[in-house]
């Protein structure tokens, strides 16, 4: 029994170190060439700064007239619609989708699931937005960013109905309950730790995109957090402290939402919920 | 089944009552942001103007004390608005509005619109909807022959003041009708050529070079000396390409004809002996670039330039002012020439023109607008303009000398608009350019490719753009 | 009871409405615009030459051949890394939220900053890596810049990024396996190495199915990473499917681009659709 506590303190031990050399060191690398002056910081090295310069973040925030301030609005819209209404109709749709098992059922699915093979044609979906005048919209932007993750959204709640016993919903309807009524006030509930998985996995994958909000939302006003770190990252090639002092500030929202959901992710996973 | 036939319908239905729905609420959203983003276009331009008057009333007051016969100019109040895109400078032209409008009384407003292909979509439908600002700001060279510039723009070959205009710019400007001139230039030229550590050729009693061959000796005498003889920037993929596009004038030495045979497709790159050297110079500049060139970056070799890490850097003559801003007068440190041929007697530039300025025709108020171009195009306004914007190079003004604290690298520059030899970039001259020319280039300055390879997929390259155009290429 | 009446279709509708407008519909009108050359507003029929054209490009062999190595890659990778971190997180260890918490810290940040932070530590000379590497007195290798290693270490940082998911995918299924087989495999006294092949490796199969499906179509579908660190390059040493069909569109082929599009298509779905049959088969036999 000693022998294996020592073994699992090794493991802990060993575990750290590699954990922290291998996924935390470019995070520290980075922290620390942030705050440095620029010819310091291009030097790369993991280092301490000769003098912290903290002006560096708001020299971020006053890039190209406050621009940054404009993209986390556009940004934080875009995750938060988006992700919104994903939980709506990614719930609906898995719950009817698991507990029906018919000819219209095994369609939508096959239909749904092909999206998460088949990539986005990018050009027709501009032709499509363009035709319903929402192309270039914030609308529209959020629209598609749902169309592209419905798949995986479903997927995951139709996997976690499975866990979901019926005699709850027997029993409401037996009570009477409307469909509405029995799906807000019954299941909808019991879906709360897969929707946490679904709102983090989502949230991180829309706030981070670059690709689409590049095709469907172009133009400065538009600009996204990470359209502004690409034009950053022409702009101020050879200044890494900036650079860097970008990137952490746009990770920020990410990692509150990592830390408020970060033991649900597992749970909303569990048993064979994810299923290809 | 008729239960499902009418749930289908019924589905069908509500799809799309959802997407008129859509599209309503959001043609008013649209109409809202257009709202905001014009708002927010003239308070950002209010902005503008007061930053830039400062300078001006500066500058205003120096003029005024040193040059005593002025022009006198009619003042008339008027107002224009002016569209431009929001990656043009904007100190030297807002330098010269703010002079105008206090010494001819019209006032410019201006109107920033979106860059790259959305901006030109903008210009094109306001043009074509009769909707354009009085003066816009455009490419000149082959992209102005795309907007029908003799319907849209007003010609000003016949005014007196146009004759200042040199032979370059009437070239850029004329938008394909030999003779007419459709706009004035919104500031200096620039180039592509290879700038050079003045102190560094000081220390090794080197020449500059007339001939590639000379060039490349230099390199080699640099780097047998164990200096980086060559900076290279791949970091920034399009850096490439300035050896390319910066040798077209010993293309055209070559064949005068090239940009017209090349458009109609009888001229080839690879057929062309000088169009493959174009490309082989960057395979002969591969063993003397600096050891980490596949990561250095634009901003990095400007740096090595000035620093005298690096000896040559090929690049548009814009790095001039990137450097300027760091490092002050410490620019004149660097020198330039062109990109040598074989012929030592005919070493030329390469050289871009400006945005230009046109006038709308469809304006009511073309007086004003010649009294502008006039104005704008006076050494007056030149003055001003470089006192809030220094040249990449010599202007398109026959007969205004740079002035005494131009860069030095632009008065070299200078040397070469004086003996006329100069010839305007491809892009000027053809609306066919091949959109993956930069990673062709970069492929033979890796030594992936051989020349001929990459003159031959450069080739192949223009013909998707040629498709685009609706040009037979077979 | 009525489960028609219950679980409506109508809960379906929403859904699908919108991925039909916004992703089928698309899909199969991209058939038809793969045949034009077109510019968003007009276009004119041309026939199968997009294809030909594309087909034409020199980079395409380039590219799909980098498509299918990093797809295999990535996901392979993927699914040996994330299966042992996932046990060693799913063990006795009291720092495992901690560790768990480092591994999924990557996915946090976008693949543009990932690539700007990883571009500055894979500098050939004064980068990280190679500055630790001269130490040890290795000369390290030009990652980005070396046409024949610049894929690799793409993969690696995507590997690096995309770990996390997988993990806790893996977590996931360990986690639900009952304990019922670790006590009969430690009443048979079954190795820890036993338990873990005969055990553990079965009984996440779908998980790994799960894995291997989503990680290779990713990486089928790739594109901002590698836009990020090398835009292809150097010249088109790194191109793959998605960073040519996204040059087309940058340069304004739009018809071009679409037809790459399609070609992309047809690649996935001939690798992909097989494949997830051949898994749930082996699935459905343990």
């Amino acid at each position: 029994m000693k022998r294996q506590k020592r073994l699992t303190l090794l493991g802990d031990i060993l575990g750290c170190i590699f954990g922290i050399l291998i996924f935390a060191t470019p995070f520290i690398f980075m922290l620390l060439n942030a705050l440095k002056e620029r010819r310091e910081a291009n030097l790369l090295e993991l280092s301490l700064p000769k003098e912290f310069m903290w002006s560096n973040f708001a020299e971020v925030f006053e890039a190209n007239d406050y621009l940054i301030v404009t993209a986390f609005k556009n940004s934080i819209i875009l995750t938060v619609g988006a992700v919104v209404v994903l939980i709506v109709v990614g719930s609906m749709a898995g719950y009817v989708l698991q507990r029906r098992n018919d000819r219209t059922t095994k369609a939508v699915s096959t239909l749904v699931m092909t999206g998460l093979m088949i990539p986005p044609a990018i050009l027709p979906t501009i032709w499509v937005m363009q035709g319903l005048h929402i192309y270039k919209t914030m609308f529209g932007m959020i629209l598609v960013e749902a169309a592209l993750q419905i798949p995986f959204t479903i997927m995951l709640y139709r996997g976690f109905m499975n866990t979901i016993p019926v005699e709850l919903e027997e029993a409401g309807y037996i009570d009477g309950c409307t469909r509405g009524k029995m799906f807000v006030q019954i299941v909808f509930p019991l879906l709360k730790p897969v929707t946490s998985t679904i709102i983090i996995l989502n949230a991180v994958t829309i706030f981070n995109d670059f690709t689409n909000p590049l095709y469907f939302l172009p133009g400065t006003d538009n600009s996204t957090v990470q359209l502004t770190l690409y034009n950053f990252m022409g702009r101020y090639s050879s200044s890494y402290n900036l650079l860097f002092a970008d990137v952490l500030i746009i990770t920020i929202p990410m990692l509150i939402l990592f830390l408020i959901f970060n033991q649900k992710i597992v749970d909303g996973m569990v048993a064979g919920a994810v299923k290809g | 089944m008729k239960r499902k036939l009418v749930s289908v319908l019924l589905c069908a239905a509500m799809v799309g009552a959802t997407l008129a729905g859509a599209t309503t609420v959001f043609a008013e959203e649209e109409a809202a942001t257009e709202e905001a983003a014009a708002e927010e276009t003239t308070d950002e331009a209010a902005a503008e103007e007061e930053a830039a008057e400062e300078t001006t009333e500066e500058a205003a007051e120096e003029e005024a004390s040193d040059e005593g016969g002025e022009k006198e100019w009619e003042y008339k109040e008027a107002e224009l608005t002016f569209l431009i895109d929001p990656d043009t400078p904007s100190q030297g032209y807002q330098a010269v509005f703010d002079l105008c409008e206090e010494k001819t009384g019209i006032h410019i407003e201006t109107e920033i619109r979106a860059s790259g292909g959305e901006g030109d979509n903008i210009v094109k439908t306001r043009l074509a909807s009769g909707d354009m600002a009085d003066l816009c700001g455009y490419n000149s060279g082959a992209k102005l022959g795309e907007l029908n510039p003799e319907e849209n723009f007003i010609d000003i070959s016949g005014e007196e003041w146009a004759s200042r205009l040199n032979d370059m710019w009437r070239q850029a400007a004329n938008g394909g009708n030999e003779g007419a001139i459709y706009g004035i230039p919104y500031a200096s030229t620039m180039s592509s050529a290879i700038l050079y550590n003045k102190d560094i050729y000081e220390e090794y009693g080197l020449e500059v070079p007339h001939t590639w061959d000379d060039f490349l000796a230099n390199c080699q005498t640099l780097q047998d000396a164990g200096e980086v003889a060559m900076i290279g920037s791949i970091g920034d993929s399009w850096t490439i390409q300035c050896t390319y596009l910066g040798d077209h004038y010993n293309v055209l030495a070559e064949n005068p004809n090239f940009a017209e045979e090349f458009e109609a497709g009888t001229a080839k790159y690879a057929t062309t002996p000088a169009g493959v050297e174009s490309f082989q110079k960057l395979a002969d500049l591969q063993p003397f670039f600096n050891e980490d060139y596949t990561a250095t970056t634009y901003a990095d070799a400007c740096d090595m330039l000035v620093n005298g890490d690096g000896a040559h850097y090929v690049i548009l003559t814009q790095a001039l002012s990137s450097i300027y801003d760091l490092y002050g007068d410490d620019v004149n440190k660097i020198g330039l020439f062109g990109i040598p041929g074989n012929d030592p007697e005919n070493h030329g530039l390469t050289v871009w023109t400006p945005t230009g300025i046109y006038g709308n025709a469809k304006s009511d108020k073309k007086e004003d607008i010649l009294r502008f171009m006039e104005f704008y195009t006076s050494d007056e306004a030149l003055d001003a303009f470089t006192e809030a914007q220094k040249p990449d190079g010599p202007y398109c003004i026959e007969g205004y000398e740079l002035p005494e604290d131009a860069y030095d690298a632009a008065k070299d520059a200078q040397a070469y608009f004086d003996e006329g030899k100069i010839s305007l970039a491809l892009e000027f001259q053809t609306s066919v350019k091949g959109t993956n020319c930069e990673y062709i280039c970069s492929e033979v300055a890796t030594g992936q490719t051989t020349a001929e390879e990459a003159a031959a997929a450069y080739d192949d390259d223009c013909k998707k753009q040629a498709t685009q155009l609706g040009l037979d290429w077979e | 009871m009525n489960k028609k009446k219950i679980y409506t279709n109508w809960f379906l509708v929403p859904a699908v409405a919108i991925f039909v407008i916004f992703f089928i519909v698309p899909m199969v009108t991209s058939l038809f615009f793969s045949l034009t050359v077109w510019d968003l507003q007009t276009f004119t029929f041309c026939g199968f030459d997009n294809y030909v054209t594309f087909f034409g490009e020199r980079s395409l062999n380039i590219s799909v051949v980098n498509t299918l190595i990093y797809a295999v890659l990535t996901s392979g990778l993927k699914v040996i890394f994330a299966f042992f971190i996932a046990l060693f997180l799913t063990s006795k260890i009291k720092t495992k939220t901690f560790i768990r918490s480092l591994v999924f810290f990557p996915n946090l940040v976008s693949a543009v900053a990932v690539g700007i932070i990883w571009k500055a530590l894979m500098h050939p000379s004064k980068g990280l890596i190679n500055t630790l590497l001269a130490v040890i007195g290795i000369d390290g290798p030009n990652w980005l810049g070396d046409t024949s290693i610049a894929l690799f270490s793409v993969i690696f940082v995507d590997v690096w990024k995309g770990v996390s998911i997988s993990t806790v995918i893996f977590i996931a299924g360990i986690t639900s396996i009952d304990s019922s087989y670790y006590e009969a495999a430690s009443i048979d006294g079954a190795t820890r190495w036993q338990t873990i092949r005969h055990i553990v490796m079965p009984l996440v199969r779908s998980s790994t199915n799960t894995i291997i499906t989503l990680s290779l179509i990713g990486g089928l579908r790739c594109f901002d990473l590698i836009w990020a660190m090398t835009k292809g390059g150097p010249g088109f040493a790194t191109d793959v499917l998605a960073s040519v069909v996204y040059k087309q569109y940058a340069a304004g082929f739009y018809g071009l681009s679409t037809a790459g599009n399609v070609i992309m298509f047809a690649l996935i779905a001939i690798i992909a659709f097989p494949l997830t049959k051949f898994l749930n088969s082996r699935e459905v036999y343990n």
